[in-house]
């Protein structure tokens, strides 16, 4: 599993879950608020991404992360690499 | 300050309600129930209309519970607000159209359930999501929901918390009556409220009462379980780490 492969399941889970957005049109280095996610938002892209990648991470882990390649290097520690 | 609540009465006695907390996506803070409460008083007391549309934002229908009043429940205060509404709009006197262009969460979409008519929009989401939060269901979803998707669909919305899109619900067979691009929701809701508008008065109120009366016996079922639910839902030192956790500020 690579990173790439990562970034492109919660990219296509983002888009899945927010209106008028393109894969293209995110940016790893942004926040999924700055493309109006909210919370809930937020929860079903991380739960979903999760569950495609067969991995489970507590939600304390997963407080901090800024953004989302943040968060697909979280998740890097976890995928059977 | 910019009201959060619009209401809008015509003289062929169609109303219009919506929901405009475009900052608070139209979720449940105290502002937003009291205009809300007090417009259904208004509509009550004053306009006596003989239709009412209950619509929001382009994207969001309404979004539910806000943060605080979870954590309230948690630290174990009964009274929330947030229930009168569903008790309040299944009681009005009136049909009423809900028309949910934009998004409905949890309590948001109770809001739509307590409705006559439904008329959902193929792009947007909707979603009992109250289980994703760590909590039961509330706000009478429980009996609700099933009446108007089916229990099994209901079911699986409750069970999982997962957002239906109106096309996926679409292609379910459940009991919304329109389920339409968002750019023709609303007009439609006009349609409908047209062909209520033209009837008598007296007999639509009437003929409220007597359809309504169902609804508002599984509100009081609902109540009587989701109330005890929440008593020990709420109570566990999960949920409140839960939705602390999960909640964005």
């Amino acid at each position: 599993m690579t990173k790439e492969r990562v970034i492109e399941v919660i990219k296509n889970n983002i888009i899945e879950n927010l209106d008028d957005l393109e894969v293209d049109d995110i940016d790893p280095q942004k926040s999924m608020k700055d493309y109006g996610a909210n919370s809930l938002d937020m929860i079903e892209v991380v739960s979903c991404s999760m569950r495609e990648l067969k991995i489970k991470i507590p939600r304390s882990e997963l407080a901090d992360i800024a953004n989302i390649d943040h968060l697909a290097d979280k998740f890097m520690d976890y995928v059977d690499k | 300050m910019k009201r959060k609540i619009c209401l809008s009465v015509q003289d062929t006695g169609i109303a219009r309600l919506k929901m405009n907390d475009s900052e608070g996506k139209n979720i449940f803070t105290k502002e937003f129930i009291n205009e809300f409460v007090h417009a259904l008083d208004e509509l009550e007391n004053i306009y006596k209309p003989k239709v009412l549309i209950l619509h929001g934002l382009d994207d969001v229908f309404c979004g539910g519970a806000e943060k605080e009043t979870l954590i309230d429940l948690c630290d174990g205060k009964i009274v929330v607000i947030d229930l009168i509404l569903s008790e309040r709009l299944v009681n009005l006197p009136f049909p009423v159209i809900a028309a949910m262009e934009g998004h409905a969460m949890g309590g948001g979409l109770v809001v739509g359930l307590c409705c006559d008519i439904v008329i959902a929009a193929r792009e947007s989401r909707y979603g009992s999501v109250f289980m994703s939060m760590g909590f039961t269901p509330g706000m009478g979803c429980t009996t609700l929901l099933s009446e108007l998707v089916g229990p099994y669909i209901a079911n699986e919305m409750m069970f999982t918390g997962r957002r239906f899109r109106g096309s996926e619900l679409a292609g379910k067979g459940t009991h919304i009556n329109y389920i339409l691009p968002k750019s023709e929701v609303l007009q439609k809701a006009g349609d409908l409220a047209l062909q209520i508008s033209e009837k008598n008065v007296k007999s639509l109120y009437l003929l409220k009462y007597t359809l309504g009366a169902k609804k508002k016996k599984l509100l009081i079922d609902a109540r009587l379980q989701e109330d005890l639910m929440h008593r020990i839902t709420f109570a566990f030192p999960e949920t409140k780490k839960t939705i602390n956790e999960l909640y964005v500020e």
